[in-house]
């Protein structure tokens, strides 16, 4: 039923609102689809976390993963992989990088006024 | 003596006992049918009585028997509902995942599993139907399922982890007694304390200790508790008013999966220590092997290793090492390049699986430690489908070109002198 690679029924068996513990979803922007993860040295507490947690990580310390990409591996929800990322990037265990910026358009209304002026000089 | 022949004293004396004893002798019979007929009314009310009983008994067991089979199959109804639900609830939760409505998702789906469990409990006193099958799950992931059914679940704190799985007939069933000792354990306890839960093994099995900091039981309630986890008592008639399923419902499942329940220790926080032994009989080892690591990774590795200097663009990264693997499977027919680590376990685990449903969890397994996932699933796409397209054309011959070129020129010559009407439709 689910895509997960702790365990086909695991997740099945133990609900996603437990795994969260219940806790409420991030409100702030901080994990983007795009935002990229790794996993922070530490190796030996990654032994008290819970399957799904430790999943997590392992599947990170190979490099940086995007927020996307480890909801489609670990096949939780996306906010769930959110709540997930931001207990462990509060005890340290992940490092976050923000994604390029995309570029900052040009006001719409400054392009309009320059057409504007192109049209009444050549128009 | 004569002299008192003419004594009228004396012949009324003679009267007299001659009345008495005939009086005497009667009310001595009197007394003696009374009796006897004493003896056959007892004797008949004791039949009656007995018979009396022999239909309430029967009468009993009939309603309770009638009570069974309705609430049996009422329950089945509604547990096929709230699983039904629940899947359909897991579908939305993907679906949504991304967005604000996956909190209420997340609510919903709690109160589901609690309703689910109302359903089954009741059930299990009627005989019925536990649930869906299970497969083999780890302890924790059982006493976690068992803590997601309980209303106030986030009080629940698992502290430890035990490297035993519960074999899969009785997942639901241990997960459902300890769902009912924590639904007592959080009932009888105040809002802010917390429920303590130790998984330990010991030589008999692995113990599952779950100490409230509640109100406790006082004698009273712990003789009826252990009488029912004791001696199980079936059906819905003998739990009191307000009913109390909890100690119920666990003795039947203990007695019928051959597990233990105990609650009579104080727990040192003040509550109930409530204590769960599984025998050895319902354990197994862990599905399958802790996530490889290392192996995952020294895959994954080449491609990340650009990233620390930082010129690369970040978001090539994943994708570089999606691509990679691409090239190697060519080399081969063989379908699956078998990278080292958690892949056999993996196969084995989705053996019973057919089709569509294996060819997903075959990459989905390989992935666990990272990316190498991936590397999996396209050999069986590309080397089919790609490699015929490739080829295919150099085996046309020339007369077979010809023709479709023919072809070609022929519908663009049409095309073009084809009239269309404005709205694009033909005609001639």
């Amino acid at each position: 039923m689910t895509t997960d690679g702790t365990g086909h029924e695991s997740v099945d068996l133990v609900r996603p609102y437990v795994i969260t513990n219940g806790q409420e979803l991030p409100k702030g922007d901080e994990f983007e689809l795009v935002t990229l993860v790794t996993a922070a040295d530490g190796g030996a507490r990654r032994a008290q976390l819970d399957p799904e947690r430790r999943a997590l990580v392992e599947l990170c310390c190979g490099g940086y993963l995007s927020v996307a990409e480890i909801a489609g591996h670990i096949g939780l929800p996306i906010g769930v992989i959110r709540v997930l990322l931001s207990d462990l990037a509060g005890n340290g265990q992940i490092v976050t990088r923000n994604p390029v910026p995309t570029a900052q358009l040009t006001d719409i209304q400054v392009l309009q006024e320059v057409l504007d002026g192109l049209q009444t000089r050549f128009g | 003596m004569t002299a008192y022949i003419d004594d009228p004293v004396f012949w009324a004396l003679v009267a007299g006992i001659a009345a008495a004893v005939a009086l005497a002798i009667s009310s001595h019979r009197r007394t003696r049918r009374a009796k006897q007929e004493k003896e056959l009314l007892s004797e008949r009310n004791d039949i009656l009585e007995q018979r009396f009983a022999e239909s309430v008994e029967e009468a009993r067991s009939r309603a309770e028997h009638g009570t069974k089979t309705a609430l049996k199959t009422a329950m089945r109804t509604l547990q096929g509902l709230a699983n039904e639900q629940q899947i359909a609830i897991s579908g939305l939760q993907r679906k949504y995942g991304d967005q604000r409505i996956l909190q209420d998702l997340l609510d919903i789906d709690h109160m589901n599993s609690q309703f689910g469990r109302r359903a089954q409990s009741i059930a299990v006193l009627c005989e019925g139907w536990l649930g869906r099958h299970r497969s083999v799950a780890s302890v924790y992931d059982v006493v976690r399922s068992a803590k997601g059914r309980v209303r106030h679940f986030t009080r629940v704190e698992i502290h430890s982890q035990a490297s035993f799985a519960v074999i899969s007939q009785a997942v639901e069933p241990v997960a459902l007694a300890l769902a009912e000792l924590l639904d007592n354990a959080t009932s009888y306890s105040a809002p802010e304390t917390t429920i303590d839960i130790n998984i330990r093994a010991v030589p008999k099995g692995v113990c599952i200790v779950i100490d409230d900091a509640g109100v406790g039981m006082n004698e009273e309630e712990k003789t009826r508790a252990a009488e029912l986890l004791n001696n199980p008592v079936s059906g819905v008639t003998g739990l009191g008013n307000p009913p109390q399923f909890g100690f119920a419902v666990m003795g039947v499942l203990a007695a019928r999966y051959g597990f233990t329940v105990s609650v009579d220790t104080a727990s040192p926080y003040g509550g109930v220590r409530a204590v769960v032994l599984l025998p050895q009989e319902l354990l197994t080892s862990m599905p399958e092997p802790q996530p490889v690591g290392p192996a995952a990774v020294a895959q994954t590795a080449p491609a990340p290793a650009p990233l620390p200097g930082g010129a690369v663009p970040d978001p090539l990264a994943p994708s570089a090492a999606a691509h990679m693997p691409r090239a190697v499977p060519h080399s081969g027919p063989r379908p699956v390049p078998d990278p080292p680590g958690a892949v056999p376990a993996a196969r084995n685990d989705a053996g019973h699986d057919a089709g569509y449903g294996e060819e997903r969890r075959e990459p989905r397994a390989t992935t666990r430690g990272g990316l190498p996932k991936r590397r999996r699933r396209t050999p069986m796409t590309i080397v089919g489908q790609n490699g015929q397209d490739h080829e295919a054309p150099a085996h046309r011959s020339n007369e077979e070109t010809a023709s479709i070129m023919g072809a070609f020129q022929r519908g663009t010559r049409t095309g073009r002198t084809a009239e269309t009407d404005p709205e694009g439709r033909e005609f001639r």
